[in-house]
């Protein structure tokens, strides 16, 4: 086996490897996951938008005098996110259970007392519902390998770690175990604007290893942090002037003097926000990406970017700006961006209108005037009433080399060489049944979804997610491509991915899905290829899928 | 009509799909609004272009289907109109909508009184079905739906001067008869509304939604 070089489809056999995440109990999947808990005087009924997909219960369970039913929200109207661990949010809530009728309604609230709050904890606990706040947003491998790092929508960063292979199972690769959460931003709201800033992670960028701690980027819509994640094993023992736990010694006491020494202990993981780069973004962040100075980096909202030195921040560099005089004559908008991976002066930035400008930071402090433009003409065969939004790029991404650079729109990944700015030197259609349904994709909001793409490790091998929680795989060697499915049903330990296909009309064979009966709520938006390694982690939705190569 | 239809439908779910956006947590998204924007502006050239169509039985056109909307010369001739020239010609019904300027950015501010008031009425059924909202009188509506009735001729007898120059493509017969029929068109104009109640239909009933459909179109006709 010849790691990361993915010699495809009938040469190379997906297994599965692990899922982690919450399993959904009871959930439908057109209605958002609130399913038990409602505001009990909820005094802004008007700014809460899921009112209309509140729960029906039978008439009984409801307190008397409590006729509403929505999500809950915090005593400042907006929606907070439950996290299973706490069991409780803000203000004074009422738990209902979906799925079992409670003999009695316990009253959740601040002034509690702490016996009932851990009873409901652990009811909460056992039961994992799925919640939005699971939604995982952003995957991403560090640069060995070694740490998986995952955010949703909660605005909670879950590291997973590879473990070490041990030599009794040789035929097993290490898998990934949690290393270590933290919740890396909270909801926050902006006074002067009244807005609230979503604290769901956008993106995660690894820096490269120095020492002994990692350290990551994590960006929500308008704030970027720099985290450190540490090890902790030793802790020093035998104080003077204070006792085992930490309280202080009477001074009358001591007799000795004593050194104090490093005694093991426990492995902790502990991660520390070293830096918040906030306030220099108006608009929401899309991008972060380190540059291969590893002194600095980029964060892209829709309109402009800032260049970043990790050392400082209260200052950012404007290096590129596409706001116009006039927001009428507004026609497109930064979807991504992304440094060179190996030239520090160069980057990349795609738009809403389906074109990359490669842009050089020498050439001037302000970058608006590209340095290279690349557009591919539009087909006039394939002009439809949607086609500004298709051709829309949601994700870029150099290749490895630093040669190409991948797009992914709506319905195509394409590779481009840097070279050449006339034409992408290769296409490849993801889901192209989806060109006529294209009017149903608008009503249910799908076709602004935006998919990321990846390269393997020899940027031989492109992947990207689409819908019925299906991803492709595409080769560029061989041209071959697959169809796979992250499911719960194909979760056998070491379970071979069999490929899936969508037939578009005519007879439907056997094991094929029509497109009409897609999934359009399952979708792999974010997928991570292991830098070396055929190990991929998918995310579908509030799970994540780890599936590799299959070892001979 | 299919086509028409559907424009209409089109441009509905566009102006209800925005009015949620800002409705959302974290905000009003620059890029979804620009997304729907371009689909209303394009939803409401075709539905003009299609009521233009309509306004000619004899000219014979290839039926546009309307899972596939395409439009070329709507299309090339947007292309080429100033949407300064556009937004000078249209006159402002009300004087709540000169008072502001129609950008994205200020939409939300302009609106943060109104979600409380909209949302209590359930408008996301009256709002799809766009045949039903036209059975609640308004009188306001009919007033508006007139103004802009002239307002979007007056848009139509913009775009005839182009057409002769991008006479190619899938209906060069209409632009020739869009030339030839240029004045009866002003002329018949008054005799629109009653002939477009479905523009009076896609309009959502109650007061507040027409002030806000109108600086919707605004800024649609703006992008």
């Amino acid at each position: 086996m010849i790691p990361g070089i993915g010699t495809l489809t009938q040469d190379t056999l997906w297994c599965f490897s692990q899922v982690k995440g919450t399993i959904e109990i009871g959930t439908t999947e057109d209605v958002p996951c609130f399913p038990f808990a409602f505001c009990h005087d909820c005094k802004f009924p008007e700014a809460c938008p899921d009112m209309q997909n509140s729960n029906v219960l039978p008439s009984g369970l409801l307190p008397s005098g409590q006729n509403k039913l929505g999500p809950w929200c915090s005593p400042t109207g907006s929606p907070a996110p439950l996290s299973c661990e706490t069991g409780c949010g803000e203000g004074s809530w009422i738990l209902v259970c979906r799925l079992l009728v409670p003999t009695q309604v316990s009253l959740l609230s601040m002034e509690e007392d702490i016996d009932t709050r851990k009873i409901n904890n652990s009811f909460l606990r056992d039961h994992s519902y799925a919640t939005e706040a699971d939604i995982i947003s952003t995957v991403e491998f560090n640069h060995t390998g070694e740490l998986l790092a995952t955010g949703d929508k909660g605005g909670r960063v879950v590291i997973f770690q590879r473990e070490q292979e041990s030599k009794n199972q040789i035929h097993r690769r290490g898998e990934y175990n949690v290393y270590s959460t933290f919740q890396s931003h909270e909801p926050e709201f902006d006074y002067l604007k009244s807005l609230e800033i979503e604290e769901k992670i956008n993106k995660i960028r690894w820096l490269p290893q120095q020492n002994a701690a990692y350290f990551l980027l994590s960006t929500n819509d308008k704030t970027v942090k720099l985290w450190k994640v540490s090890e902790r094993d030793k802790r020093p023992e035998g104080y003077n002037l204070k006792d085992e736990e930490g309280r202080l010694r009477d001074p009358a006491t001591i007799t000795t003097l004593r050194v104090p020494v490093l005694r093991p202990m426990d492995l902790m993981v502990e991660a520390t926000p070293r830096r918040v780069f906030a306030n220099a973004h108006t608009y929401h962040i899309n991008s972060i990406s380190v540059n291969s100075d590893y002194e600095t980096y980029m964060s892209a909202d829709d309109l402009r970017i800032n260049l970043w030195n990790f050392e400082i921040t209260n200052q950012s560099f404007n290096i590129v700006d596409i706001k116009p005089a006039n927001m009428e004559e507004l026609t497109e908008v930064i979807t991504a961006a992304e440094f060179h991976p190996h030239h520090c002066n160069t980057f990349v930035y795609s738009s809403s209108k389906g074109t990359i400008r490669l842009c050089d930071m020498r050439a001037s402090a302000l970058c608006d005037r590209h340095t290279k433009f690349f557009e591919e003409p539009e087909d006039p065969s394939n002009r439809s009433f949607f086609s500004e939004i298709i051709s829309s790029i949601s994700d870029v991404k150099f290749s490895h080399s630093g040669r190409y650079i991948m797009t992914r729109d709506y319905l195509t990944v394409k590779v481009w060489d840097l070279n050449m700015e006339n034409r992408p030197i290769e296409t490849y259609q993801v889901h192209d049944y989806l060109r006529s349904k294209l009017c149903s994709l608008y009503e249910n909001d799908c076709i602004f979804d935006k998919f990321e793409c990846v390269w393997n490790g020899s940027d031989s091998v492109i992947m990207t997610g689409s819908y019925n929680n299906f991803f492709r795989m595409f080769d560029r060697n061989t041209k071959r491509d697959v169809t796979l499915e992250a499911s719960r049903e194909n979760s056998k330990p070491r379970a071979i991915l069999k490929p899936r296909k969508v037939c578009v009309g005519g007879k439907r064979r056997k094991d094929e899905i029509s497109v009409d009966s897609l999934d359009f709520s399952k979708k792999i938006l974010h997928t991570a290829w292991h830098p070396s390694e055929n190990i991929i982690a998918v995310a579908a939705t509030n799970n994540l899928y780890i599936f590799q190569d299959k070892v001979n | 009509m299919e086509v028409q239809k559907e424009a209409q439908r089109i441009m509905t779910l566009s102006v209800w799909k925005m009015y949620h956006s800002r409705m959302q947590r974290g905000g009003l998204r620059l890029h979804r609004s620009l997304q729907l924007s371009l689909v209303m502006r394009s939803a409401r050239e075709l539905y003009l272009s299609a009521k233009v169509e309509a306004l000619e039985p004899e000219v014979s056109l290839p039926p546009a289907c309307p899972s596939d909307l395409r439009l070329h010369p709507p299309r090339e001739v947007e292309s080429t109109v100033e949407t300064a020239t556009a937004d000078g010609e249209q006159p402002s019904p009300e004087p709540m909508d000169t008072q502001e300027a129609p950008t994205a950015e200020e939409i939300p501010a302009y609106s943060a009184p109104r979600p409380a008031k909209v949302s209590r009425k359930r408008r996301s059924s009256s709002l799809r079905d766009g045949g039903d909202a036209g059975l609640v009188p308004s009188k306001k509506a009919r007033l508006e739906e007139k103004e802009e009735e002239e307002g979007l001729s007056s848009e139509v007898a913009d775009r005839l001067q182009p057409p002769p120059a991008q006479a190619e493509g899938a209906f060069p017969n209409l632009a020739r008869v869009l030339q030839r029929r240029f004045s009866g068109l002003l002329n018949c104009s008054p005799a629109a509304p009653p002939t477009a109640p479905p523009a009076c239909e896609a309009k959502p009933a109650c007061r507040p939604a027409d002030s806000m459909l109108n600086v919707l179109v605004r800024t649609v006709v703006a992008f």
